[in-house]
């Protein structure tokens, strides 16, 4: 027992200070280890087996070629480069950033408006509408595009009704030019209310006295919104960012349920999953969709590396 | 009896305090000096979006209650007679097209969300706090591995594992799903940083000295702590495999094994084409019946996921 009470006076002698001294590191040190191992392991392995293991197996697919005639044999960056140089793929990448593009901007700034309306409390029942508002958060994106494809439905839907009646006849949501408006007026509904309560949080920890300062200093009220709030809660704008992005780059739902309500708007290549998923599952090219997938991943980190090293960058300079 | 009436009346005590709280915390409005009327303008902003969020919403409660004909047929926003709902409500236990029962598919969603829910609450914790609480050799790398797995969503992962699968027989296989489903690196990830903000180190090394084991602080002390935290990620990883349509499209072809949403999916395929079927109803029902234990479960746990969200965005 006297050797337990001693542990944590050892832990503080043998802390390593430099990398030569880690490698002699005391019993008590290495049964910490083990400890901690211990409780890493369940995650890592299942980790491994389903995050880590497949992304290396596809990429070993994708630098394969399976032929009609021939079999399956290595053909290097073959797939690769017959993704870079589709155009269909390029056009699908396209499609996501302008989507995300407008979405994405568009959906900050109303969520920004409504956090604000609710942390200044300049509305009636704020919680009453931060709660309504997180709705569609719990409805699956599935059924969120059914309900929407009902309402936008170019036959029978009382959003086109609507229209009807404000003089649009033979107005269409679901047409080829509507398309991605309309795919951009559902996520608005998806995703706003999630995006408010975020930046809501972020503005409640924007320090009370901050605020009074600049109310007794007589600053007109969008000043402290646009010049304190704001840049108050930019980390957590640029989190946003970067997480509906990633969200933005994999649209797949959405417009396969609505292809079901105006068949022909969208193609096999729309977007980059839905071209992914027709080429590897639909038509059985999984060695081309592995190499299409591996691709995309790059697109995504990259981007995401991206606004990371954006955020990093900002806060240096702060 | 009056054990329960004094919990609940001083519930309530607690409840009315908190909200003074609140309100004092708050900038009294007056002191804005804002023009009159900003407080009605700024409502009925509110007013029309709350509208805009509800109205599908709505729409899905009216329709449910009708017939095909009338889903078409009639104003969307009000009820037409017959009402219709617990005969579609019945065809949700049968299989009407050949597709599949929706009830069967319900069962399969909620079986995968619970077990892939609990499973990846267990990892997320035990790992954690392993990454918050212990330093051992390969800790730095192995998480940011796992930080990297943040990066690459699962819809990515759903064509390699589709490959992988069927290498290791795992196609149309309910392991097949909830095996993924326990993967949450998010998890983890609040987890180890609400041990780091919760659980302090002096705590753990006082019981280290009393001579208690690893296991038995972690059971004993930090677990009792990360309630909270825990409940969020149980949360999250629930509502993300309940949620979840391109995993189980691609690695299921048998339809008893779908759940809800790929169910529903391919039933908006077929409803325009499914003849005397009738599917319309059944497909607005269904996604009615889908929503609601989501929004039941928010609603009861919403200081779970409030004080969680908080957590991702000051942890980031």
């Amino acid at each position: 027992m006297s050797e337990t009470a001693l542990r944590p006076a050892a832990r503080v002698v043998t802390r390593p200070s430099t990398p030569r001294k880690r490698r002699r590191r005391s019993a008590y040190a290495r049964r910490q280890g083990r400890a901690g191992l211990a409780f890493v392991t369940p995650f890592m392995i299942i980790f491994t087996l389903i995050m880590i293991a497949p992304l290396g197996y596809a990429v070993y697919q994708s630098l394969y070629t399976t032929k009609l005639i021939g079999g399956t044999s290595f053909s290097g960056f073959a797939n690769y480069s017959a993704v870079l140089q589709s155009g269909d793929f390029w056009g699908g990448v396209i499609r996501v950033i302008i989507f995300g593009g407008i979405q994405i901007p568009v959906m900050l700034a109303i969520a920004f408006f409504f956090a604000t309306i609710f942390d200044l409390g300049v509305a009636r029942w704020g919680p009453l509408f931060r709660a309504i508002y997180f709705i569609p958060f719990a409805v699956p994106i599935v059924v969120s595009s059914v309900m929407w494809g009902f309402l936008l439905d170019p036959a029978y839907g009382p959003f086109n009704h609507l229209m009807n009646a404000v003089g649009f006849h033979n107005f269409n949501w679901l047409s080829g030019n509507l398309m991605i408006p309309s795919i951009i007026i559902i996520a608005i509904w998806e995703w706003t209310g999630y995006n408010c309560i975020i930046l809501y949080t972020a503005l409640k920890s924007v320090p009370r006295d901050v605020i009074e300062a600049a109310i007794l200093d007589d600053t007109p009220l969008w000043r402290i919104i646009v010049r304190i709030k704001l840049p108050m809660v930019r980390p957590a704008i640029i989190m946003l960012v970067f997480i509906n992005t990633i969200g933005a780059m994999q649209l797949f739902i959405e417009p396969t349920i609505l292809n079901n309500y105006q068949a022909g708007v969208v193609t096999n290549t729309w977007t980059p999953v839905i071209d992914i998923y027709s080429t590897a599952i639909s038509n059985g090219q999984y060695q081309l969709g592995a190499a299409m997938a591996v691709v995309l991943a790059v697109i995504v980190v990259a981007i995401s590396v991206a606004s990371l090293g954006f955020r990093g960058r900002r806060r240096g300079q702060q | 009896m009056s054990g329960a009436s004094i919990s609940a009346e001083t519930r309530r005590e607690r409840r009315r305090r908190e909200r003074l709280a609140e309100r004092d915390a708050a900038i009294p409005v007056e002191l804005y000096g804002l023009k009159r009327g900003t407080v009605t303008a700024l409502t009925t902003c509110c007013v029309l979006f709350a509208l805009f969020t509800l109205a599908p919403v709505a729409w899905v409660i009216i329709n449910s209650t009708k017939t095909q004909s009338n889903i078409f047929g009639s104003f969307g926003f009000w009820f037409a007679s017959p009402f219709e709902f617990f005969h579609t409500f019945a065809n949700l236990f049968r299989d009407i097209d050949g597709d599949g029962t929706y009830a069967n598919w319900f069962l399969n969603t909620v079986l995968y969300s619970l077990s892939g829910g609990i499973g990846a609450t267990v990892l997320a914790v035990l790992g954690g706090y392993g990454f918050a609480r212990f330093e051992f050799r390969g800790s730095k790398v192995f998480f940011a591995i796992i930080i990297a797995g943040l990066l690459v969503p699962i819809t990515l992962v759903a064509v390699p594992l589709y490959l992988a699968y069927a290498k290791v027989h795992l196609i149309n296989s309910v392991w097949g799903m909830i095996l993924p489903s326990m993967v949450v690196p998010v998890g983890l990830y609040l987890m180890r940083t609400y041990v780091e903000l919760s659980i302090p180190r002096e705590l753990i090394d006082a019981a280290r000295i009393d001579g208690a084991s690893e296991l038995r602080i972690f059971l004993r002390i930090a677990l009792p702590l990360m309630v909270p935290g825990l409940m969020t990620v149980l949360l999250l990883s629930v509502a993300g495999t309940w949620n979840n349509y391109i995993l189980p499209l691609i690695i299921f072809s048998n339809n008893q094994l779908f759940p809800v949403t790929v169910g529903m999916g391919l039933w908006s395929q077929h409803a325009g084409n499914s003849g005397d079927a009738n599917l319309y109803p059944l497909l607005v029902l269904g996604g009615l019946v889908t929503i609601v234990p989501m929004i039941a479960l928010f609603a009861l746990l919403q200081r779970y996921w409030r004080g969680g969200l908080l957590l991702g965005s000051v942890a980031n």
